[in-house]
């Protein structure tokens, strides 16, 4: 019954695939769920064959291609995770640099192949130093408070940098600060910008729509950002100044399809910031990141890396004016994300990575961020740290998953939805587009009030149980409070402040009058501020001064009421 | 209603959240926006004649920054405004934030449900004093 003749016409296969569907009626009516579909909403059928495929009028050579081929759905290199193993990468930060600087070496050390990736604390991310009045609360308590250039070094004692290889901070609203930051760095180490990776976030857009450490009007924010790009563009080729991030938008509420079209929307706006500047593409093309957090949609998740890389390298060529490969070759990367970590029963937590880590890997990533089980009860411990690296390395050495190239390409569904995807972005993209691109969007709420929708719709299914959450609002126990919690350390607030005070009166202040007035001047002028700010870094100017001066030329952010 | 989150963070997925909750219920809800001051919203509750109150506080500093929030509303005579906070919050948080008289305080896993009851139920006894 129903045998298939491979050579069979299309049509043909079709007639079988209705009758199929026919015949198993019943069967296929009887769920123990009234109706399926991935976690943005998109219907999932129970079967995918080439029918589906050819509705959507895919072909192997124009939307899948070979790895290392254009569209490049199968990944920027021929041999996949044969040639490299995806770069393990533990983002760590809390305390003061003394405290943060023990975590990262004590990460180096067990195993974390992805270089230095440092949460900064609120006040650090926000332009405000650690003895600001409103500062001192939250000074190193959701990452580690860089408040000059002396923090900077002491997180990396004791660290080589070319043994560093990546550098990752969320630097966002002070992009180009850390930028500055790291070529002094390198220049007091007597390093070479060549001996390690620097990676900023320095993505403000996304900070307006939904992480909110924006501290100057969107407009100056993306011109800062972009200064930033365009100075590392120049002077150091291998750093990369921007990863233009879908995940903060994610955990406030975008759906896995929302936070691939809305990233790709802002990233629009910045390339097409930079253009305007007289930058071009093929000159900096290949220092763009783009990074996304991986949740639970296994699938989804996975052809949502394959649909971005196609998406956005066509992007490179027929919007931005691409002519070489090299500028299409952006970087990927993914993290984990923390929002599916539950408090209740943590251990749980372990296989939700796990699964999240490997449809990352599957879905190609170059660079893999991995959370910790003990996430959702506070900073990592040590141990839970620890097993996450462990989480990759048993993917890595234990599954076989790396022994072949994008392994579900050509599975009928994961293409079907890897298509799917790719409609969804091109719809935003012309929607934002209307709306006068993503910076008039995200001025007019348009972003923001798509994830509040979100998350809301989201917290009602699983109060109504209609979504599960193992542990949460299904197969609970009763359990005693977590016994390991980590804890930052209660005085490395009061360490830094002393640190910053002493900063402020043993540095030559003069210097440090000098370069926050020329900063003033180039702010003022138009001029791009990296060279004003690098230094000002350089005269230990702190993050909180150099902030000032942004505020006081570019103007205060404004909160904006908003009715419901 | 004016909710508001207080202090540096800038995660506001929660509290708006709740605020699409109390308006499905029936409420005018204003979300008052980052990094609020306590006279800011103190100031936006006497502006906006508003009944309820809901601090959102992510940060660990819940009691000092209910406490000056509290204090800027009795600066303007507004004691009968019935102040809810959200948050993490420890026993001992709880105990002093019960002292200075708040009843409404909500951890993770709160229910949307129980936080509207909460309310509905709190105003009118409120506006009946």
């Amino acid at each position: 019954m129903n045998e298939i003749d491979p050579k069979m016409h299309r049509s043909a296969l079709r007639h079988v695939h209705d009758q199929w569907l026919d015949s198993h009626r019943s069967e296929l009516a009887s769920t123990w769920k009234p109706s399926f579909e991935t976690s943005s909403g998109i219907p999932v059928k129970p079967v995918y064959s080439p029918v589906d495929l050819e509705e959507k009028g895919w072909s192997y050579e124009s939307d899948c291609g070979f790895p290392g081929d254009r569209p490049w759905t199968r990944g920027f290199s021929p041999g996949g995770y044969r040639q490299h193993l995806w770069e393990i990468e533990m983002y760590a930060g809390f305390g003061s640099a003394e405290d943060a600087n023990k975590r990262y070496r004590y990460l180096i050390e067990h195993g974390s192949t992805g270089g230095v990736s440092i949460a900064l604390d609120l006040p650090t991310q926000i332009g405000l130093d650690s003895d600001h009045p409103l500062a001192r609360d939250e000074v190193g308590q959701i990452g580690v408070a860089l408040t000059s250039l002396q923090d900077v070094e002491q997180i990396f004692d004791g660290i080589p940098l070319d043994r560093a290889g990546h550098v990752f901070t969320t630097a966002n609203c002070i992009g180009p600060v850390a930028v500055a930051w790291f070529l002094a760095l390198v220049e007091r180490r007597d390093a070479k910008t060549s001996d390690f990776v620097l990676q900023v976030q320095n993505d403000p857009i996304k900070e307006y729509i939904a992480r909110g450490t924006q501290f100057v009007p969107i407009e100056a924010a993306v011109k800062l950002s972009t200064d930033a790009v365009q100075y590392v563009a120049q002077e150091v080729p291998n750093w990369l100044p921007i990863s233009i991030s879908g995940s903060h938008m994610k955990q406030a509420g975008a759906t896995t399809a929302q936070e691939a079209e809305f990233t790709i929307c802002n990233g629009i706006a910045y390339i097409e910031s930079c253009l305007a500047k007289g930058m071009r593409i093929d000159d900096f093309g290949h220092q763009i990141e783009l990074h996304f957090c991986t949740e639970m949609d296994f699938f989804e998740e996975v052809a949502k890396y394959r649909a971005v890389r196609k998406v956005w390298t066509n992007l490179v060529r027929t919007r931005f004016g691409g002519t070489t490969e090299r500028a299409e070759r952006f970087r990927l990367h993914a993290a984990t994300s923390g929002r599916p970590l539950t408090a209740q029963q943590p251990l749980n937590n372990i296989s939700r990575i796990t699964l999240q880590a490997l449809a990352q890997i599957l879905g190609g990533c170059e660079q893999t961020r991995t959370a910790s089980f003990d996430e959702a009860l506070g900073i990592p411990t040590e141990l839970a740290a620890r097993t996450s690296i462990r989480i990759n390395q048993i993917i890595a050495h234990e599954t076989g998953v790396p022994h072949t190239v994008d392994p579900l390409g050509g599975s009928y569904y994961v293409e079907w939805l890897t298509k799917e995807f790719e409609r969804r972005i091109y719809e935003t993209i012309e929607k934002t587009d209307a709306l006068g691109g993503a910076v008039a969007a995200a001025k007019t709420g348009w972003f923001q009030r798509q994830l509040a929708n979100g998350a809301y719709r989201e917290q009602c299914r699983v109060e109504s149980g209609e979504q599960v959450v193992v542990g949460v609002n299904a197969f609970k126990v009763d359990e005693p409070p977590p016994s390991q919690v980590f804890e930052v350390d209660p005085e490395a607030a009061e360490r830094q402040i002393a640190k910053v005070q002493a900063l402020r009166a043993n540095r030559d202040q003069r210097a440090a009058d000098a370069a926050l007035a020329r900063l003033r001047e180039d702010c003022a002028s138009g001029a791009n501020v990296m060279p004003a700010t690098l230094g000002a870094v350089k005269a230990f100017a702190t993050i909180g001064e150099i902030g000032q001066v942004w505020r006081e030329v570019f103007g205060e952010y404004q909160p904006q009421a908003e009715r419901f | 209603m004016v909710i508001t989150k207080v202090g540096l963070d800038g995660h506001d997925r929660g509290v708006k959240v709740i605020a699409q909750a109390l308006r499905d219920a029936g409420m005018e809800v204003i979300y008052a926006g980052l990094r609020r001051t306590p006279d800011e919203i103190a100031e936006m509750v006497l502006q906006e004649d508003a009944d309820v109150l809901g601090l959102s506080i992510l940060s660990g500093a819940v009691v000092p920054l209910t406490r000056k929030v509290i204090a800027a509303l009795r600066a303007r005579e507004l004691d009968d405004v019935l102040v809810v906070v959200g948050g993490i919050v420890t026993t001992e948080a709880r105990q002093e934030l019960q002292d200075m008289g708040v009843e409404g305080i909500y951890g993770p896993g709160a229910s949307l449900t129980d936080i509207v009851e909460f309310v509905h139920a709190n105003v009118p006894q409120l506006r009946a004093v």
